[in-house]
């Protein structure tokens, strides 16, 4: 019965992954009104396909791609993309390849997202077994989070749009999630391909070298160590002889040091990796400046935000009205702001690196200097792996209505701003503050959300110690 | 400038002028093009002009030795159903205004001081290189003026007037002061020989749309644009040159006598006493293009680059062609400058620099960077599968 019902379950999923892959391709086939890549939502400066294909005409016609500040992308990128930008086949919509690159991005995406859940769950329901809560152990089974996280991933509305309206996004959540998994597997030349690609493609994933290190060193996400350090001293001084309590104290006296091993080896991926890719990007940016514009151009133009076109950020109306005497010092705020939180968030959840991650990327959508919606797509994939422990967080209906709502308006203020005239930026910059404050209650409300899962977890295990020395 | 490689008859010309009174060479080509003409139904004088000018840069002659003095903005008046085009047919063929026209003086600054100021080269200070006329006296200047004129006299802006003693104090002052080579002077007017009656300096030549008496009449109305787009004689000149390119060598006299006075309906009057050479010599873009002679010289350039005894070899190559065919080639210098470019660049680096380069740039050259870097990303992409399935 329970094995039907599982490939009856897994029969669906694919249906489902099926399904999103083909209303992308009929959404792609859709008539040019929809105009999404047009949209400051969906395309920044940073993510824009027109500005890539922009950057390799430039490149065609021996400038650099970076003359004239469109393109701040990579060059990597600009190498994969750029010649599909291009390359046209007859009566379909322009761009097609380019849109079939990024589904097949977010198809992986999505898988992958999906394995780095079962991994999660294996990794989770074993610590549970050796705390000891194993009806826990039952509730979490019964969801499977990496199916839903990975349906939640393709059918988000946002992943869609980044998607249809060809924005890069698709590429670089590819890379986070290649990262995570990496991580979760113990895989570190995965793992370091994934960090290295994804801070070269945007700056802002270099925070996440710390949730990935953590992933090698402690493993997978799992309850509080002091709870397993308890569960040992209590086994060991129960002395129980049977092998399998032996292998499981082996397993957790593992996990709780901070193994140096794996993670030097990721750190000796992660060298060789970027070694590569700057050998690359060397070669490619000989004729045009050489490394050091290569660098201006992408990560400073990310770092001093020169472009100030709206988005559905905050810093660019900031931006717009401070004066020049005190930009750098508000770069150097808003920039550290982002920085400032990762000790804390660390010092507080290394017992979940996975979070932890989902943590940072919120924070880093929140605070990056050219957010979209592909990035918000990647944390509410990444949202739904954590289903069981979330599933008690305040606000979630809220936070639904709160997201349609934006998503809804935010269009309809930009145009009541630009090609109206009839609202001026203050609209358009409302929508952006009502999405920064939910993403802030959301991050808020979910960190909440996890250590009362985990202050439930202490309970418990401190009650069954109790009912067992009792 | 372009350096081109000569005939057998431009040789013999060569050697004819050395043989005249000029003991100067004829090293380069100005164009001085004025229309003096205001208001909309005046269009085809502006019309005239930019044709001129836009054969005479056609011919070879840069922006730079072109002086185009424009009196009103017909390209973008308020009743130009064409903005920013302006034609000289009714068949809307050729835009003459194109994207590529610069005018010197425009609007109120084409007066009769400036004109004077422009051919004498006594500017004040602070006129800006591009406005003066800074020939030498190796030069051939094209001087053409067209507008409403009469009786020895140009009128200019409506307003005022250059008389023929004007421009022949203008002329002698030039000659003086060594302005010029040879002079041709094109006028396009009413009455128009009469300009040029008072002219008694040496090298110059001039010809007229009509003599003293007759009228010069417009060619054609465009009832699209509702003024009348070009003037009879400018029309005849243009129909003569736009069979031409850089490379023919008609004749002068062959353009001076190919108006038709019945077409004309005036009498084109050329002047030529004051002019050395035989007009049947003198092949048309010596004023109207800029085409040059080359002289060769047996010395060796001062460079440290291997490319010039490949350039040596190269001249010494087609010296001996040129006897064969009647076309002049034309040689491109540009490579030699890109080389001497990439080669300061590597004298600046150390020592590990220029290794690395040479590496690259036996690896890489400009064209396969592309292929090399996304080479580069499938051999990344297969490694990292590789490293994955080894890990397992």
């Amino acid at each position: 019965m329970r094995e039907s019902k599982g490939s009856a379950k897994i029969r669906w999923f694919w249906i489902w992954v099926t399904a999103s892959l083909i209303f992308r391709l009929i959404l792609i086939y859709f008539p040019k009104s929809l105009n999404l890549s047009s949209r400051p939502e969906v395309s920044t400066p940073l993510t824009s396909i027109r500005r890539l294909a922009e950057g390799y005409w430039l490149k065609q016609s021996s400038l650099s791609p970076y003359a004239g500040s469109m393109y701040h992308g990579s060059p990597l990128l600009l190498t994969l993309l750029g010649p599909l930008t291009v390359r046209r086949v007859e009566g379909q919509p322009d761009h097609l390849l380019c849109s079939l690159v990024l589904v097949i991005a977010d198809v992986v995406t999505a898988m992958l997202i999906r394995a780095a859940g079962q991994s999660l769950k294996m990794s989770s329901s074993s610590s549970l077994k050796s705390v000891g809560l194993h009806h826990v152990l039952e509730y979490s089974e019964v969801l499977p989070s990496g199916d839903i996280a990975a349906l939640v991933y393709l059918w988000n509305p946002f992943t869609v749009v980044a998607c249809v309206g060809l924005s890069t996004s698709a590429i670089e959540n590819l890379m986070i999630v290649l990262s995570l998994y990496g991580g979760c597997t113990r895989q570190a030349p995965l793992a370091a391909f994934g960090w290295v690609m994804a801070t070269h493609l945007s700056l802002y994933p270099a925070i996440l070298i710390i949730p990935v290190v953590l992933l090698f060193g402690y493993g997978p996400d799992a309850p509080p160590r002091k709870l397993l350090r308890q569960r040992t001293k209590f086994d060991n001084s129960s002395s129980i002889d049977n092998s399998s309590v032996e292998k499981d104290v082996k397993n957790q006296l593992r996990e709780l040091n901070f193994s140096w091993k794996p993670v030097l080896h990721f750190l000796f991926w992660i060298l060789l990796w970027s070694s590569y890719v700057l050998v690359l990007c060397g070669i490619y940016a000989r004729q045009h400046g050489g490394l050091k514009e290569l660098f201006r151009r992408t990560y400073g133009f990310i770092l001093t935000i020169p472009d100030l076109s709206p988005n559905i950020g905050v810093l660019w109306y900031f931006f717009a009205e401070v004066f020049d005497f005190f930009r750098n010092f508000f770069l150097i705020v808003f920039h550290g702001n982002v920085l400032l939180m990762i000790v804390p968030l660390a010092l507080r959840l290394n017992h979940r690196p996975c979070f932890l991650a989902f943590v940072y990327t919120v924070v880093a959508c929140m605070l990056k200097s050219y957010p979209s919606v592909g990035d918000s797509a990647l944390y509410l994939g990444i949202l739904g792996l954590f289903a069981y422990e979330l599933s008690d967080m305040k606000f979630s209906f809220f936070l639904f209505c709160g997201y349609v709502g934006v998503s809804l308006l935010s269009p309809v203020m930009h145009n009541l701003w630009i090609w109206r005239g009839t609202g001026n930026a203050n609209f358009y910059f409302a929508t952006a503050i009502a999405y920064a404050c939910l993403q802030l209650i959301l991050v808020v409300e979910s960190v909440s959300a996890i250590l009362n899962h985990d202050r439930m977890l202490t309970k418990l295990t401190g009650a069954k110690l109790q009912d067992v020395k009792a | 400038m372009l350096l081109l490689l000569c005939l057998g008859n431009i040789g013999n010309s060569v050697a004819h002028l050395s043989s005249s009174s000029e003991s100067t060479l004829h090293t380069n080509n100005w164009a001085v093009l004025v229309c003096t003409s205001r208001f909309w139904f005046n269009y085809r004088h502006m019309a005239n002009t930019l044709s001129l000018y836009r054969t005479v840069k056609r011919l070879g002659i840069p922006d730079e030795r072109i002086i185009l003095m424009l009196a009103d903005d017909m390209a973008c008046n308020a009743r130009n159903k064409y903005p920013a085009q302006v034609f000289n047919n009714e068949n809307h063929k050729l835009n003459l205004y194109g994207d590529n026209v610069e005018v010197d003086y425009r609007g109120y600054e084409v007066t009769v001081e400036n004109f004077l100021r422009v051919l004498t080269g006594r500017h004040e200070a602070a006129v800006p290189r591009s406005k003066r006329l800074l020939s030498d006296e190796g030069s051939h200047i094209l001087l053409y003026m067209t507008g409403h004129g009469g009786d020895e006299f140009l009128k200019f802006q409506d307003s005022e007037e250059l008389q023929s003693h004007d421009l022949a104090d203008a002329v002698k002052q030039m000659k003086e002061k060594r302005r010029f080579k040879e002079l041709l002077i094109m006028v396009d007017t009413c009455q128009a020989s009469t300009l040029f009656s008072q002219l008694h300096s040496p090298g110059v030549l001039a010809i007229g749309s009509s003599m003293k008496g007759e009228n010069s009449y417009s060619h054609h109305l465009d009832p699209d644009v509702g003024v009348s787009v070009v003037d009879r004689f400018t029309y005849y000149t243009l129909a003569f040159f736009e069979k031409l390119n850089m490379y023919d060598n008609a004749s002068l006299s062959s353009f001076f006598n190919s108006f038709n006075p019945n077409l004309l309906m005036s009498t084109a009057y050329y002047r030529m006493d004051l002019y050395q050479r035989r007009l049947e010599e003198v092949p048309v873009t010596n004023f109207f293009g800029s085409v040059m002679e080359t002289l060769h010289t047996d010395s060796a350039y001062k460079s440290h680059r291997s490319i010039d005894i490949g350039e040596a070899k190269i001249k010494k190559r087609t010296d001996q062609s040129i006897s064969g065919s009647d076309r002049r080639i034309l040689r491109n210098m540009n490579n030699k400058d890109q080389v001497s470019n990439l080669s300061t660049e590597e004298n600046s680096q150390d020592s590990f620099g220029q290794l690395w380069n040479s590496v690259l740039s036996k690896v890489t050259t400009t064209e396969n960077v592309d292929e090399f870097v996304c080479h580069g990303l499938l051999l990344m992409l297969s490694l990292l599968v590789a490293s994955t399935w080894l890990s397992h």
